[in-house]
């Protein structure tokens, strides 16, 4: 086993692990960790299984993309705007 | 030793690594002080209702809600696994344009990207793979955010007066 393929292994089990708390989980907002975790192992598998130039950016794509969600789904289920300056 | 414990070992070293450089850089920029959007606010205080702590919820809270110095960690180990030092760089970037995207005021996540860019390209003299530090970032993340929340939190609150003093 090459270290990309023990680290792919580790990103994968970590994602599975993270769904599986993520369903688990009741309260909406605290599931928002749980994809926090799952968000970051599939950027991590993105990386591994795209080593070009453009994997950087589809991996940092993912995560922002995955982060700006997450954001959203806390502030609109709070029912607040985002007022931060 | 077998070649993939051998990789199995260095991801436990690089998950230690990479959990000091982001706990220590998001703690410096003052993430547990208070949530950064109403979002990361509420999850800060849905998390104290379950037996956390009310600052350690806020940086938790913080962490999802726009990349901070962990998110800069794991994508500064895909830039230098990918492209080595440019391949970093160009990751903090994109991290920074990420926290624009996310409304943060803050430079936690460009700092933490910039920083571990150099640690992960300094070990790969000591024979670490990149890779490694991509699964370490990963297993770092899931002890603060994926194991007990209530646990995690009251550590991460601890730190933080530590810090404030």
């Amino acid at each position: 086993m090459t270290p990309q393929e023990a680290a792919l292994a580790v990103c994968g089990i970590i994602a599975v692990y993270a769904a599986v708390r993520l369903a688990m989980e009741q309260d909406t907002l605290r599931k928002l960790p749980f994809l926090n975790v799952l968000s970051f192992a599939i950027t991590g598998v993105i990386a591994l299984i795209l080593p070009h130039p453009l994997g950087i950016v589809a991996a940092a794509a993912y995560f922002v993309g995955s982060t700006l969600e997450s954001n959203a789904i806390a502030s609109t289920y709070v029912g607040g705007l985002d007022r931060r300056e | 030793m077998d070649i993939s414990l051998l990789a199995f070992a260095h991801i436990l070293v690089a998950a230690a690594v990479c959990w000091l450089n982001f706990i220590v850089i998001d703690i410096f920029f003052r993430l547990p002080e208070a949530g950064g959007v109403v979002g990361a606010t509420a999850i800060g205080k849905h998390i104290e209702a379950k037996g956390g702590a009310l600052h350690g919820g806020y940086m938790m809270g913080n962490i999802v809600s726009s990349p901070d110095a962990s998110a800069g960690t794991l994508l500064a180990s895909c830039g230098v696994f990918i492209a080595g030092i440019p391949g970093g760089l160009l990751a903090a970037l994109l991290v920074y344009i990420g926290n624009r995207i996310c409304h943060d005021p803050g430079y936690a996540g460009t700092t933490g990207c910039i920083s571990a860019t150099f640690i992960v390209y300094g070990f790969t003299f000591l024979g670490f793979s990149p890779a490694e530090f991509i699964a370490g970032m990963v297993l770092a993340i899931a002890t603060i955010q994926g194991i007990s929340h209530p646990r995690a939190s009251r550590l991460l609150s601890r730190l933080w007066e530590v810090r404030r003093g």
